[in-house]
């Protein structure tokens, strides 16, 4: 990155998905790379399921806050947080999303308590559709399908940031990302990660056409 | 990039959260005594100090049982000679002021630094609290700073200062500031060890009333001038040059805005960057005043800095046009961001923000029109959901729903007041509900129930409980005990066999105490024994007098680390499409995130990465269906 350039990435997700730990990852990837980074994270309220975020900014920053319509890159861990933060996202800016949606009970309510049976779950494709009208590349992952292929349904994190090394403009060499994520995951989890991180690439760099 | 940063004896750069800077500095600073009650956005601060206290070994530390007490604690071991340092939330200074007030006027001996930080948006408080005032209505200087760095400097400047004029410092941050992780240059550790001192060394006195009250204001005037003095000079109080006769005046995270919006903007502005709010640079301001036409406020909460900038205009530059809330162009509300200020500075510059903001805002409101909404709730095996339910049921069997007031109280279990529950007739501050339920005990023929944590029943209800067995007042106390602090991220407090870093603890023992007090009655249920607390709870409601109602059972994201510790596994429950017959209780009347329902066949499904377990479910569903099947996952 030259000096004075700035990458912004917003995470999204839902509380307890362990989107600290991925912003851990990238944080290290950044520092190993010589990077500078600047975050501004939601810590507080411990509850899970809640709508949670981290603005996430490499290279000169001065705000950590990420300005509406700045950001280069969102990650989401689920489906219906990418849709939630939508306005920090520049036009055809890249999204790497789950197709995990986590329903909110209000939602589960209202499908429940419909006798007619007709009020339906928001569903992914209703979400990519909105997503599409801000960018084209969007990258949908079966996150949890290859975790599994990994060999590890909790290695999603690691799909979601292999995706992210596929992307042409992506600041942090691959090679660095990968190293953070072994360093941060479980000892025991390392191979299977690996995997995912791998897969994640691969996805991705279809989608993206690269 | 974490607390292995804060414990590094080596300099150099790290990627640190201001909050573990902050750590950082006071440790830099050599501090000896800590103190804290947790409270977002600063319970990391609290964390981190636990968390390191065995690996440094030469500092003690308490995790207090209210703000109050850990501001006295760390006045107490100044006094004594020892370098200290406690912080809290924005309303904890309001516990906590009392005290702070006195200290003013006492003055300190060894450096003692207090961090508030406040909370604009009020992402996790009760109110928009603008905490800037504390400083200037007590006399005791306050510093702001806007980034990490900054956070870890100015802690340790705050040592110096305190030390230098025997005072108290203030460290006044916002929530974007303490949860904002950038880079930060670490500073030498020179760590000292521990030490008690003998009072007769050291010692001072620390006295306030009527006479020496009105000696010690003269002094503490005196004092406030030696600070402002060298105030003016400080390098935290900076002049970023820039060009023309429009100017800016900013502190903490605005700081960080204006200089992205002017870098968007392609203009420079000089600005006027204050890190001290109180006392106020007056002479390096005036300078500044002097030089400009124009000057633009950028601060969130209260015109706080414009009032007093407006004053100070008023004797330098009586021309000078001051833009900023009075003038309608900046909220008293909310948060600010780079956009907010960016439009402010184009307009007044005839120019266009880089970007149209409402364009994009407007276009993403359009598209999340078809997204859920997705309130706070509940954890997955969450004992208080299970209390609740009880609660209603019992309520509901009594036929008493509308004859009650229900007066809620801090911590997650606030969340009362949403549906299924909607309990929501008060919540004010940390135990108030105890206060307010003596007044609507005199004032309504209606029964008056109160709800408090174990944390909240130590921090500030006792005095309430006390004044309400004392006056035979009829109300029922719901006590959710849960072991810890779970709110903000399970720290230990008085209801805890632990403390600080984990040491072992004197546990209150809860019913003992109520029964010494001379409670009616006090019950105990476990809640996840969740149709079993109904009978009880309608009995203690029933009763006349003062009864305690102990709900008891850990907080589900605490049991869930304690079975990690213990190599325990959390067993989810099974999915029982057989016995579901789609009555939805457990949708309609429990909100259990982990609970979905099968649009396919239309049967509720229990999400197995999410389900804790708990099987609270099982006892709100008529048939019993949701189940644990003996296979561990």
């Amino acid at each position: 990155m030259k000096k004075g350039e700035t990458y912004s990435i917003i995470f999204c997700g839902v509380g307890g998905q362990g989107l600290m730990l991925l912003s851990a990852i990238l944080g290290k990837a950044s520092l190993d790379s010589g990077l500078k980074v600047l975050t501004g994270e939601q810590h507080g309220l411990s509850q899970r399921q809640g709508s949670i975020y981290v603005h996430f900014r490499i290279g000169d920053p001065i705000s950590p806050l990420i300005p509406y319509g700045k950001a280069d890159m969102m990650i989401a861990m689920e489906a219906t947080e990418a849709l939630r933060y939508i306005e920090y996202l520049k036009d055809d800016g890249v999204v790497i999303m789950s197709n995990r949606i986590m329903p909110a009970v209000t939602e589960t309510r209202m499908v429940a308590l419909d006798k007619e049976k007709k009020t339906k779950y928001l569903t992914v494709e209703q979400i990519v559709e909105k997503l599409r009208q801000v960018t084209k590349r969007v990258v949908l992952l079966d996150s949890l399908e290859l975790a599994i292929k990994a060999g590890n349904p909790r290695t999603e994190n690691s799909v979601l940031i292999g995706a992210t090394v596929a992307c042409k403009d992506f600041p942090i060499p691959a090679e660095e990302v990968r190293k953070a994520v072994m360093a941060l995951v479980p000892p025991k989890t390392q191979k299977a990660n690996s995997k995912a991180f791998d897969l994640g690439r691969e996805t991705s760099s279809g989608c993206l056409g690269i | 990039m974490t607390v292995e940063d804060v414990k590094r004896s080596e300099t150099g750069d790290a990627l640190l959260l201001a909050n573990e800077a902050v750590v950082r500095g006071a440790l830099e600073a050599d501090v000896k005594i800590v103190a804290f009650y947790p409270g977002s956005p600063t319970s990391e601060i609290l964390d981190t100090f636990s968390e390191v206290l065995d690996h440094f070994g030469d500092y003690k530390m308490h995790i207090s049982a209210n703000e109050k007490v850990a501001l006295e604690t760390v006045a107490g071991a100044s006094m004594a000679g020892q370098r200290s340092f406690t912080s809290m939330k924005s309303v904890g200074m309001n516990v906590a002021s009392d005290s702070m007030f006195s200290i003013g006027y006492t003055g300190l001996n060894a450096g003692c630094v207090c961090l508030i930080a406040d909370d604009p948006y009020a992402h996790s408080s009760q109110s928009e609290q603008d905490g800037r005032y504390f400083g200037e209505a007590a006399y005791v200087p306050m510093l702001e700073p806007s980034t990490a760095q900054e956070a870890l400097d100015m802690t340790k400047w705050a040592f110096e200062v305190s030390e230098k004029h025997k005072t108290l410092v203030l460290l006044r941050t916002t929530t974007r500031v303490n949860h904002q992780r950038g880079m930060v240059k670490l500073g030498a550790l020179n760590r000292t060890p521990f030490k008690k001192n003998k009072w007769q060394d050291v010692k001072g006195q620390y006295f306030t009333v009527g006479s020496v009250a009105r000696a010690l204001k003269a002094k503490l005037l005196e004092k406030t001038k030696a600070v402002r003095m060298d105030f003016e000079k400080s390098a935290f109080n900076k002049l970023v040059p820039g060009s023309g006769k429009v100017g800016i005046l900013t502190s903490g995270v605005c700081y960080l805005h204006t200089m992205e919006a002017l870098q968007n903007l392609k203009i420079k502005l000089p600005v006027f960057k204050l890190g001290t709010l109180f006392p106020l640079p007056e002479r390096k301001l005036s300078e500044f005043l002097k030089s400009l036409s124009t000057l633009i406020v950028i601060e969130e909460l209260t015109p706080y800095l414009e009032t007093r900038i407006s004053a100070l205009a008023h004797l330098v530059n009586p021309s000078l046009s001051i833009i900023g809330k009075k003038t309608g162009h900046f909220s008293e509300m909310l948060e600010y961001n780079v956009p907010i200020v960016e439009k402010v500075l184009a307009e007044v510059m005839g120019m266009k923000p880089t970007v149209d903001y409402d364009a994009i805002l407007n276009r993403a409101g359009e598209l999340k029109k078809i997204l859920p909404e997705r309130p706070p709730i509940f954890c997955p095996g969450c004992p208080h959901r299970g209390t609740l339910w009880s609660f209603r049921q019992a309520l509901q069997q009594l036929k008493i729903r509308d004859n009650i007031v229900f007066n809620n109280d801090i911590g997650c279990y606030s969340m009362a007041f949403l549906p299924p529950n909607e309990f929501s007739d008060s919540m004010l501050a940390m135990g108030a509900s105890i206060g307010v339920s003596a007044g609507m005990e005199m004032a309504l023929e209606d029964r008056v129930i109160a709800m408090v944590g174990d944390s909240t029943l130590y921090h500030a209800a006792l005095p309430g409980i006390i004044n309400l067995i004392h006056h035979n007042s009829n109300v029922t106390l719901f006590v959710l005990d849960n072991s810890v602090t779970a709110m903000t991220g399970q720290q230990y407090n008085p209801n805890s066999a632990f403390n600080a870093g984990g040491h072992p603890a004197q546990k209150i023992n809860m019913e003992k105490m109520f029964e010494a007090l001379g409670a009616k009655s006090v019950t105990i249920i476990d809640p996840y024994e969740t149709r079993d607390c109904i009978n009880p709870i309608k009995k203690a409601i029933e009763a006349d007098g003062f009864n305690v109602i102990i709900s008891r059972r850990e907080c589900a994201l605490y049991g869930d680390r304690l079975k990690k510790q213990a190599g325990e596994k959390i067993i989810p429950s099974e999915n029982v499409k057989d016995t579901c017959r789609g009555i939805y209780a457990c949708v309609k009347e429990f909100y259990c995130p982990a609970i979905i329902v099968d649009e396919s066949d239309h049967k509720m499904t229990i999400q197995q990465d999410l389900c804790d377990g708990c099987l609270e479910c099982r006892q709100v569903c008529p048939v019993n269906a949701p189940r644990h099947v003996e296979v561990q996952k």
